[in-house]
């Protein structure tokens, strides 16, 4: 339990970190000062709404009788505000999309290698 | 970036597995889910003409932020 304990407060630092970031980002932006007590309460919130969301996506997967956590279970929980589901629902189709481009890419490749591998074959025939 | 790789760290101990494109939408929310309650304190700071977002205005967005999401 002590290994868990301090998996957790490693994750909870990294979390303060990132999120340190991001408001130092946005307050400068606005030209505001942000204490670091409000900070340390974002992150804190931000770390116990991750756990939210990974109770609610098991349940979701489970629900659906999967095993594996999926894009569709992620934007179940954005659910609560439609703009925050669009932003999702975009995010998920620019995912998509790259993961295709990928896809297509890989197919290209192997394709080149076949062909070279043909010619490398065909000169060897010549040879003999 | 970093909020995916603490994500795949927090996923590792659960008993399901996450496909790596969920993972990547989930460290999507958490990141607007900072932004969010970042900018909402500095309008509440900006509404009462403070310089400083201090825990009070964070405190006074909290319930709706956790409502909208």
């Amino acid at each position: 339990m002590d290994e868990d304990e301090a998996q957790k407060q490693r994750l909870k630092a990294a979390v303060h970190y990132t999120v340190g970031h991001l408001c130092q980002d946005i307050a400068a932006d606005c030209e505001k000062q942000i204490t670091k007590q409000t900070i340390a309460a974002i992150a804190e919130t931000a770390f116990r709404q991750c756990d939210i969301f990974a109770k609610d996506l098991e349940a979701f997967a489970r629900h659906a009788k999967r095993h594996t956590v999926t894009v569709d279970d992620v934007k179940l929980t954005a659910r609560r505000t439609t703009a925050l589901y669009n932003y999702i629902q975009q995010k998920s189709e620019e995912l998509a999309l790259n993961n295709q481009e990928l896809k297509e890419k890989r197919k290209k490749n192997a394709a080149k290698r076949k062909s070279k591998d043909m010619e490398a074959e065909g000169e060897n025939e010549l040879e003999d | 970036g970093e909020i995916r790789h603490l994500n795949s760290i927090q996923f590792g101990s659960f008993s399901s597995t996450v496909s790596s494109d969920a993972v990547i939408l989930v460290a999507e929310m958490l990141k607007v889910f900072v932004e969010e309650a970042a900018r909402r304190a500095v309008k509440q700071a900006d509404s009462e003409d403070c310089d400083t977002v201090d825990i009070e205005h964070f405190e006074k967005i909290l319930p709706q932020l956790l409502l909208d999401f």
